[in-house]
């Protein structure tokens, strides 16, 4: 089944003094793949600066902007069309298959090929405990594994916006027990990668419209690697497999690969930033 | 002429457990030396002390000078020059000019395959520990193409003479490697103070260094570029090596820019100009990766350029050095050098690697924590020469640190057996005499597409304080003009 989207993002940014020179650059733009393709890219600013469409350092497409006069006050906002399908069914595994897998991932040339995916971060660093948070059960797939583990971080965490900020690493969220979606992202990822399972944290937009948790900004979610079926997405915010109220943007080792904005921004003085997100489904908006 | 009858060496104490670089094992002058010491034996010490104060202030004339770090009150301060000179006979040259550009092209094609294949780590020669700890392994840089294939178009190779004969080479420096303005200094002001000596000898020049630089960096222009517009990005007047920086953009003919001079407009860079924005296509940057791009890597920097790095990544705009050489730079990665130039060129080192003991693995860390008084203990990641122990130099309590720290953070810590580097005599200050002083080489490659070059020279570095064997400038070391002869 197809679902259309219209994503609105907003970012409204008050400066106390004159801004005399400023580059930013988005990380929002909806990615193409097998479940998502973009229809149509609206982007504009309240300055009327020119929109330059580039990459970052991973390759994923970003929006620039690098006003040519000053400014006090700015606002930006994009509307993207996306057209989402749901991902490819996973499919029972057979005892023989999850072996492979499990032999797989233990090869050199394995840890070789995902290693950007296996080390840990800043962000996703596990303090040393004397017993580990989460064991993988050797009786179970894989699969029922990552599961298991989305379902733990689900539990274990508590949804609580405003404990935490985009610095906040592991050892205060597992202190505190609560956080929000980057949070149980990072604790997921770091929980795989210590099981040599390569993880990737995931930014994008979720359908607000399908009860899920997540604010109206930019949600985090993760994905795992499996080698019998490739990449596939959790939200453990949600205890779910991503699906069709899943919109990707980009994917990093954590946080710091993902951030939707960054900015260099020359001026002095306070300023103020706001962010907002809005996701409607087609189908929804018709019948209003 | 005798030794005894030459004046300003009457008072020459040679020790001779140690490697005299003008002394041969008898006790004789070497032939290469010979001339060079009865010119300056003719001379008395009066005459030298008035030379070498007329050099000192023809150095901080031009301003050639340094700032050392983490003192309180910073000051600029001249490079110590030493009027007598290392002469470098043309056989020795041909093994270090050779093994210096087979490590730069091993690191070359080592840098390569961990930025794609990654078939060493596969192949198991090198771990992969050593990339994945490493903090100079840049992500971003995996399946880029640097233009011409060159990741280190500039490496510095330090190389020391140990008392067996033989040189070793002590690091490769391939981030931004300082000093290639001292080699071409140190000539001009000996030229100035005694140019009657250049009359005996046939010395290579090392003034070609700029005009090989810049065909070098021509040589790597992006795709599509006909005539590149090169300049030399520099931190600023307070980088410790700014008047390098200058010096070369100005002997290169290119504009020295500073971050803010540039930026990115759809992912080309432009230099701002009274004559509005010129297009940039090669960078000979001499600042750090960290530093480069805030959008990219350290949101603080304002010494970088916003969007230099997509830039790049989209094949518009040349880095020399690439970012992300400084991997390859990690002296944990020095320690499989041998193993590196074999897997790569199937040769045989040319230049010698120090022996080096790997505190990651348990075996060899039980043997450097039972053994460092024997041993020069390194962080891996540290240069400028911090940080660095000397085993035979500690106190029991010094020691006692060490190996705690050892312990805590093995994979921080190389150790190497005390290597003895070789000494020249050297005029000093404060005894109006020549002593001996350990020196050390650092030579200058420079890759380019289909070409190499090395400076027939290289900066020869001298320990000043009495027995210390640590020559950076940063911690008090001075500098000898280096004669490299031509073939007879």
């Amino acid at each position: 089944m197809l679902k259309e989207y219209t994503v609105t993002y907003r970012s409204d940014n008050v400066y106390e003094n004159w801004v005399h020179d400023a580059y930013w650059q988005f990380l929002i733009l909806p990615l193409e793949n097998t479940t998502q393709e973009l229809l149509d890219t609206d982007f504009s600013n309240s300055i009327h600066a020119i929109n330059q469409f580039s990459i970052n350092g991973f390759g994923f497409n970003t929006i620039k902007v690098h006003p040519k006069k000053r400014f006090k006050q700015i606002s930006f906002e994009a509307i993207f069309k996306v057209l989402k399908s749901e991902n490819k069914e996973i499919k029972n595994v057979s005892e023989s298959e999850n072996k492979k897998s499990l032999e797989e991932i233990n090869t050199l040339e394995f840890k070789i090929n995902f290693e950007r995916f296996l080390k840990s971060t800043r962000l996703t660093l596990l303090p040393k405990l004397e017993t580990p948070l989460f064991q993988f059960n050797t009786n179970a797939s894989l699969f029922e594994n990552l599961k298991l583990l989305n379902n733990w971080v689900h539990v274990f965490l508590k949804y609580s916006p405003g404990v935490t900020d985009i610095t906040t690493t592991l050892d205060k969220v597992l202190l505190q027990k609560s956080g929000v979606c980057q949070d149980f992202a990072h604790l997921f990822c770091a929980v795989c990668r210590k099981n040599g399972i390569p993880s990737r944290y995931v930014s994008g937009y979720l359908n607000h419209e399908s009860g899920y948790l997540g604010d109206s900004q930019m949600h985090a979610w993760t994905e795992a690697y499996l080698p019998h079926y490739g990449w596939l997405g959790f939200d453990p915010t949600n205890n779910v497999l991503t699906n069709s109220n899943h919109i990707k943007v980009s994917h990093g080792k954590d946080f710091n690969d993902c951030s939707p904005l960054k900015g260099v921004v020359y001026s002095q003085g306070t300023h103020k930033t706001s962010h907002s997100v809005v996701v409607k489904s087609q189908q929804q908006q018709i019948q209003q | 002429m005798s030794n005894i009858e030459n004046q300003i060496f009457s008072s020459y104490q040679r020790n001779p457990d140690l490697y005299d670089e003008i002394y041969d094992g008898e006790g004789n002058i070497k032939d290469i030396y010979q001339k060079l010491f009865d010119i300056y034996g003719g001379h008395s010490i009066q005459d030298y002390i008035n030379l070498n104060s007329k050099a000192k202030a023809s150095f901080f004339n031009q301003g050639i000078t340094f700032q050392v770090y983490g003192e309180d009150n910073v000051q600029e301060k001249i490079f110590p020059f030493d009027l007598f000179p290392r002469i470098i006979d043309t056989e020795e040259w041909e093994i270090i000019e050779q093994g210096s550009i087979q490590r730069a092209k091993a690191l070359n094609l080592f840098l390569w395959d961990i930025y794609h294949d990654k078939k060493i780590l596969k192949d198991k020669i090198v771990p992969l520990e050593l990339i994945t700890s490493s903090a100079n392994y840049l992500d971003q840089m995996n399946g880029v193409n640097p233009p011409g294939g060159i990741y280190n178009h500039i490496s510095g190779t330090d190389i020391i003479k140990h008392k067996d004969g033989k040189y070793y080479v002590l690091e490769d420096n391939i981030r931004c490697p300082s000093g290639v303005s001292y080699v071409i200094c140190n000539r001009t002001a000996l030229k100035r103070a005694l140019f009657g000596v250049f009359n005996h000898y046939q010395t290579h020049t090392v003034t070609d260094y700029a005009e090989n630089l810049l065909e070098q960096l021509e040589s790597v222009k992006p795709k599509g570029v006909d005539i590149p517009n090169c300049v030399v990005i520099t931190p600023g007047m307070y980088n410790s090596a700014f008047y390098e920086h200058s010096y070369l953009a100005k002997t290169m003919g290119v504009e020295l820019v500073e971050g803010r001079d540039l930026f990115v407009e759809n992912d080309f860079v432009y230099m701002k100009t009274i004559k509005g924005p010129q297009k940039v296509d090669v960078i000979y940057r001499r600042i750090d990766d960290a530093f480069l791009d805030p959008l990219e890597f350290r949101p603080d920097s304002a010494l970088g350029v916003p969007g230099l790095f997509s830039a790049y990544k989209k094949g518009n705009v040349t880095l020399a050095n690439a970012p992300g050489t400084g991997v390859a730079d990690d002296k944990a990665v020095y320690t499989y050098m041998p193993e590196i130039i074999k897997y790569y060129l199937d040769e045989e080192p040319i230049l010698n690697n120090v022996h080096t003991y790997h505190c990651s693995r348990p075996d060899e860390l039980e043997y450097v924590l039972a053994n460092i008084p024997e041993l020069v203990i390194k962080p891996v990641d540290e240069a400028g020469g911090y940080g660095i122990s000397i085993g035979n130099r500690l106190s029991e309590k010094e020691i006692e640190e060490v190996r705690k720290q050892v312990k805590e953070n093995p994979r921080k810590y190389v150790a190497q057996p005390i290597m003895s580097l070789s000494v020249h005599p050297t005029y000093i200050d404060d005894s109006e005499s020549f002593e001996q002083r350990h020196v050390d080489l650092r030579t200058f490659t420079i890759l380019g597409k289909d070409k190499e070059f090395v400076l027939k020279g290289g900066l020869t570095r001298v320990a000043l304080k009495k027995g210390n064997l640590i020559v950076n400038s940063s911690q008090g070391g001075g500098s000898k003009d280096t004669w490299v002869l031509k073939k007879q």
